[in-house]
């Protein structure tokens, strides 16, 4: 009697591999992404963690929540935590929503400058641009503006940080790392740039038992006007210029009513900071002839450029070579950054 | 849906397995598959499906349409039809805004002021890649190669998720016959779909992105604050970025393929080996090469004339290719730079007398080095955003070698050395390493693949950027 063979023959590949069926591939790929789960739950865990707020971002949360507590009991995490301590970066997973800004209210008397300072390629002015990713493009464009001033020194490349901003310090703590930057390379002129991801009332790193309205509404405002203060208090009791520019209008009509609540915060907290704070108000740079948003805008030369890049926020190199002129333009009335020129010749 | 991303590997794990259960229904698995495949595309925005569906119903009337005429004068005029549906369907949300920038600023040099305005499209993702293979498919049905398919296994051709959005272009008589009859459950060959995700994994989330946010995305940014080195570094990194990028997609493309069954044809074959423009061009992006060649050039009249119809030929192939990578005289640049090299090598090699010369090691070092730069030079057109901008990096390339080199680092180096040197290894390496793991019993595959997302998730720069081949 012949015998039923319950497996079907091996079959190898012209290469030397054998070939599985489809249910070895369901499982193997099913186990090495549950194996890769828990050895990598402090990253995922982050990654859920800065996640915007929604169902997907508690699921999650809730997924990852007790993968690394199985993963930290059984010590699965370790491996983990050594490359990323032999690569340097060992404080990539961590999380610190700690708000730290100075205390005192801002002087609302301006610090009068002497006269516009000067600054020569011994003593060059140090300059450091910052901010969400909306910043990006415009800082590039600062940094290329100054690159052949020998005067101006810019600290670093652009320091412009995906999805972030003041609300979720989690995502990236901006009020430390501004702290960190001001007092280790003590920039004397410094450009920044938030807002984009503000738009939504989801705060992290609130004060204990504190809890916040809608977007826009009183408590939010406050909160959110404390940070903004709170990052140029940090700059400007350093010594330094801050410019700070505003957000553009965008083609989403709600969006831009949005954007128009954070500007006021910070368009009021830079007036009450005269001669420290100079805000940029980038709105108009940016509007067709109707008022309204537009991608393409005519430039200096009168030629139609794409300012706006296709997702209807972010800028395109001709926007950013534009904001970049009007914020030298703010730092030249606080600063002389020709006269060594003129003094040689 | 990017593929790195965690979303991706859940709805890739409720596909495979439905996918493999509804296989041997040929009619439900094909709805399966291209409900599933429209669901990954309106991922990105839901409006792009109504043009992939409008996309679909055009090229399947008219593949009907032209199968079913006798007449030649008929047939040419519906393949007419087809393809000017196609080039406008691609012109429109491509290339419209382009167009009427250009001839704005081409009147206004001359003082005239043209009323046209720029009506900010959003490009769809993924609309040249199906929009090549619709046409591909219709001009094959019109040249008599093949017969027009049923619309349910026209659809799930040209949905197709893994291939949907940046390839591999994928011929109608490569997958079509696949989509014919169920795919055999008991031989699926795993190791090398594991491989090709894996490799393709480490590629785009380790390599492409840490070139990028440590040194490509500065340098080109503001090429002025950065030395002659960092600058020729720069350029570099960006050759393996870009290459790491979409050897990774179109890898983990292949992969996912393979463990639903199905055969992609290979796209990339060591191209910074080359030790030539032409023998670059058969390694890099294979799958569009042979798409410009079957589709453009052979049909402007590829080598069937005079040495100068053959350069035109070929300049013009290039220069089309360069345009469809995206919408800007940048691009232009790029197929032009290409385009040049092929001409110049054509007209070097069949100089009357002319004798090829032995091949030697160092010869072959040569030509792969110069070879290199040549393609490095173009990428400068095609990275920078104007030709100000990459008139700029070259400047800088040769003013500022005594400027302090921050940039280059030892990572930097290694990953550049790593996406060169991974293109050197021997052919028989991947082959014996896929063997091996293909040996191993499941439990071991599964450990060996975790540890390897490990390591990629653990040393790749925070969040995921999207491929660049994305944006055309």
């Amino acid at each position: 009697m012949a015998t039923r063979r319950r497996h079907p023959r091996r079959r190898v590949d012209e290469d030397g591999r054998r070939l599985h069926s489809a249910g070895s591939a369901i499982v193997v790929a099913l186990l090495a992404l549950l194996a890769g789960a828990l050895l990598n739950p402090p990253g995922l865990h982050k990654s859920a963690e800065i996640q915007p707020q929604g169902w997907k971002r508690d699921v999650a949360l809730a997924v990852t929540e007790p993968l690394t507590s199985v993963s930290d009991a059984l010590f699965l995490d370790r491996p983990r935590r050594g490359l990323k301590a032999v690569l340097g970066r060992s404080e990539d997973d961590e999380i610190d929503t700690g708000i730290a800004i100075p205390d005192r209210p801002p002087e609302t008397t301006p610090i009068a400058p002497p006269s516009r300072e000067k600054f020569t390629p011994t003593r060059p002015l140090r300059i450091w641009v910052a901010g969400d990713s909306l910043v990006v493009v415009p800082g590039q464009s600062i940094l290329r503006a100054v690159g052949e001033r020998r005067a101006i020194e810019p600290i670093g490349d652009v320091d412009g940080r995906i999805a972030s901003g003041l609300e979720r310090p989690d995502v990236f703590n901006w009020f430390e790392h501004v702290s960190e930057v001001m007092t280790k390379e003590k920039p004397r002129a410094v450009v920044l740039m938030f807002g984009g991801n503000d738009d939504h009332a989801f705060m992290t790193g609130l004060p204990e038992g504190r809890e916040i309205g809608a977007f826009g509404r009183a408590s939010w405002t406050a909160e959110y006007r404390r940070r903004v203060a709170g990052v140029m208090d940090t700059v400007t009791r350093k010594g330094a210029y801050l410019v700070w520019i505003g957000l553009p209008i965008t083609n989403d009509p709600e969006q831009t009513i949005r954007f128009d609540t954070i500007n006021a915060v910070v368009q009021s907290q830079a007036a009450k900071r005269p001669g420290r704070v100079s805000y940029l108000d980038t709105y108009f740079f940016f509007a067709g002839d109707d008022g309204g948003y537009a991608q393409y805008v005519e430039n200096d030369s009168g030629r139609l450029v794409k300012m706006r890049a296709d997702d209807g926020v972010h800028f395109e190199r001709a926007a950013g070579d534009l904001i970049a002129r009007k914020v030298l333009a703010h730092l030249n009335q606080r600063f002389d950054l020709t006269s060594w020129k003129r003094g040689r010749s | 849906m990017l593929f790195p991303t965690a979303t991706f590997a859940i709805f890739f794990m409720v596909v495979l397995p439905l996918s493999w259960l509804l296989m041997p229904r040929g009619e439900r698995w094909r709805a399966f598959i291209i409900a599933a495949s429209f669901v990954f595309y309106a991922g990105w925005d839901w409006r792009f499906s109504i043009l992939l569906a409008f996309s679909i119903l055009w090229n399947q009337v008219f593949a009907l349409a032209i199968h079913a005429r006798r007449d030649a004068r008929a047939r040419k005029l519906l393949l007419t039809a087809a393809l000017t549906g196609n080039l406008a369907l691609l012109g429109y949300f491509k290339y419209y805004d382009f167009f009427i920038t250009s001839t704005n600023n081409l009147f206004a040099s001359v003082g005239i002021d043209v009323p046209l305005e720029a009506r900010s499209i959003i490009l769809p993702v993924g609309i040249s890649f199906f929009t090549f293979m619709a046409i591909s498919y219709v001009v094959d049905v019109y040249r008599g190669d093949f017969a027009p398919s049923g619309l349910g296994k026209f659809a799930a051709y040209l949905s197709f998720f893994p291939h949907l959005v940046a390839g591999p272009i994928v011929r109608p008589g490569e997958l079509i016959p696949q989509l014919d009859s169920p795919r055999d459950p008991r031989y699926v060959d795993t190791s090398r779909a594991f491989f090709l995700i894996g490799t393709g994994l480490f590629m785009k989330v380790v390599i492409a992105n840490y070139l990028a946010s440590n040194i490509v995305d500065e340098v080109f940014g503001a090429p002025n604050q950065h030395s002659s080195l960092e600058v020729l570094v720069g350029i570099y990194a960006y050759a393996v970025q870009i290459y790491a990028d979409f050897f990774g997609y179109t890898s983990i493309a292949i992969g996912l393929a393979l463990l639903l069954g199905f055969r992609f044809p290979q796209n990339f074959d060591a191209p910074y080996t080359a030790v030539s423009i032409q023998d670059f061009w058969r390694r890099w992006h294979m799958t569009l090469s042979r798409w410009l060649r079957d589709y453009l050039y052979i049909p402007l009249g590829g080598n069937r004339g005079s040495s100068l119809f053959t350069y035109r030929n070929l300049m013009l192939t290039m220069l089309i290719g360069g345009l469809w990578h995206g919408a800007g005289w940048t691009f232009v640049a790029w197929g032009a730079i290409h385009g040049s090299a092929l001409v110049g090598e054509r007209w070097w090699s069949e100089r009357p007398g002319y004798v090829e010369p032995p091949s030697t090691a160092w010869r072959r070092a040569w030509q792969r080095f110069v070879t290199f730069q040549i393609v490095c030079f173009a990428w400068i057109f095609f990275r920078s955003d104007s030709f100000s901008d990459a008139w700029e990096v070259i400047v800088r390339l040769f003013t500022a070698w005594s400027e302090p080199s921050e940039l280059v680092t030892g990572g930097v180096l290694l990953a550049i050395a790593v996406g060169i040197g991974s293109q050197y290894l021997p052919r028989r390496l991947p082959l014996v390493l896929m063997a091996r793991f293909s040996r191993l019993p499941v439990p071991a595959q599964a450990l060996v693949l975790s540890v390897a997302l490990l390591a990629t998730h653990a040393m790749g720069p925070e969040g995921v950027a999207p491929f660049i081949y994305f944006q055309f």
